[in-house]
This record gives C-alpha cells, structure tokens and sequence, in this order.
C-alpha cells in the first residue's frame, strides 16, 4: 500500500468534513476529544519519565516536587486539569448517546456537559489561584 | 469518510468499545480518589498544614496496601483507556487499520512493558531506598 498526501485527503482540505467551516457541533467535540486524549496519552509517558528520575535515577525526589510546584509548573498542571475536565465530560456524554440517553437532544446535552465542564474548570482555577500568584507554591 | 468511519468501528471492535466505556467511568472513580488523596487529604502525617510532597510522605502513604493498589489501579486503567483510545483514532487512518495486528501487538507490549515500568517506579518507596 502507497502512502501519499492524497492519502490524507479526507483529513485536510476545504472538502474535508474536518475542515473548520464544514464542522458542526458533534464534529468539533468529537476533534476536541481526539486531541485532548492524545496529549492526555502524551502526559502519561511524561509523568512516569519524570517519576522515574526521581525515584530510581539520581535525581532527588524532594528537590522534583520542590520545583514543580512552582507557579509555572502549577499553571501547567491547570493546562491538565482543563484537558481533563473536558475530555471527561465530554466522554460521561459520549457514554450517555450509548445508553440511548439524550440522542434527540444532543447540542443541549452537549451544552450542559460544556457548561459543568466551565463550572469545574472555574472551581479548580479558584482552588489553585493562590499557588500561581501566590509565589511560594505552598513550599 | 463515512463509510471509512463505519469501518473503522467494525475493526476496532465490541470489546475495545465495552473496554473503553469501563474504564472511562473507573478512571473517574480513580481520579476522584487521586485528587482528594493528593490534594485535600493533607500530605503530611506531623505536619498537616503542609502542602509540599516529600519523598517520606509518600513512603508513609505506600506502607498502607490500599494507596499502592489504587496507584497501580488507576495506571492499570490509564493505560488500557489511553492506548485504547490510540488504538481507535490510528484505525482511523488505513496504513494503520491494515495492520491491525501489528498494531495490536504493538499496543499490548506497549501497554504492559508501561505497566511494569509503573509498578517498579514505587518501588523505591513500597521497599525503601
């Protein structure tokens, strides 16, 4: 099998469903979910890199947590949560169109998960505000 | 695409599908347990105010069976939702769906070579240093 761009031709393009004018609301979740589970599979691999220069490397495991949690590093970890959040929520309404729940009224239960998702986003941000601006990390 | 995306379906497969479900809703019990454990709990046993992980809080917590089988748990259930999920989003593209059982092996190594990975990061704190 030959791999060439035409290949990809339903990926890119103003004839693609993916191209952003031809997406309507399902399709933008559905992209979003795909991009935030992949960055999410990206963390993983992340996180055990630098658990393991803590823990079983020569690096200093009180020294690891000392720098992470600084507030860039906090802000960062915010990047995650917001990732999290949407995927989850956008998958408890993926889980619900499968138990049948809710399909004939799918932008409304796309709106209300979008709407808890900004909610906990919201909670968590006034959670950790302090550790960002509050410079010292909790340290 | 839209037959592409039917297609895509069939090859991924009922299991993968009830497999990804079951996860996702474990991963949220999971997640659950990790932030309050992590963040609300309070780290420090002598020190309650403290918010800064040390290396000795956590060998503190590993010492209790429950915390080292719901850190493996949840990494157990990580890795079967996230590569999973690559799994679907690569048979989505045909280089990929025609070698479905490459992918799969690939995947399946990937997958438990990570696990046992995980498992022997906590090691230094389940059996000290």
């Amino acid at each position: 099998m030959k791999i060439s761009i035409s290949s990809f031709k339903w990926l890119f393009g103003r004839n693609s469903e993916f191209w952003p004018t031809n997406m309507k609301t399902g399709m933008w979740a559905w992209v979003g979910h795909r991009l935030t589970g992949l960055a999410l599979v990206a963390y993983v691999f992340l996180h055990l890199s630098f658990l393991t220069t803590a823990s079983l490397g020569s690096g200093d495991f009180d020294s690891l947590m000392a720098t992470t949690s600084k507030p860039l590093f906090i802000a960062m970890d915010f990047m995650l949560v917001i990732l999290v959040i949407y995927h989850a929520m956008n998958g408890a309404r993926v889980v619900l169109f499968d138990l049948g729940i809710g399909i004939r009224r799918q932008k409304l239960v796309f709106w209300v998960t979008m709407a808890i998702a900004a909610v906990l986003i919201v909670g968590g941000l006034w959670a950790i505000w302090h550790l960002i601006i509050g410079g010292s990390g909790g340290a | 695409m839209s037959e592409q995306r039917i297609a895509t379906s069939k090859v991924a497969g009922t299991w993968a599908w009830f497999f990804q479900r079951l996860s996702a809703v474990l991963l949220i019990v999971f997640l659950g347990i990790h932030l309050y454990v992590a963040h609300f709990m309070g780290v420090s046993e002598e020190n309650p105010g403290e918010t800064l992980i040390t290396f000795n809080d956590v060998q503190v917590r590993l010492d209790q069976l429950i915390y080292v089988v719901v850190d493996y748990g949840m990494l157990s259930m990580v890795l079967l939702h996230g590569l999973n999920g690559l799994r679907t989003v690569a048979f989505d593209f045909d280089m990929f769906a025609k070698r479905k059982k490459l992918v799969d092996v690939g995947l399946w190594v990937l997958g438990i070579a990570t696990l046992i990975w995980g498992i022997i990061i906590l090691f230094p704190f389940i059996f000290g240093e």
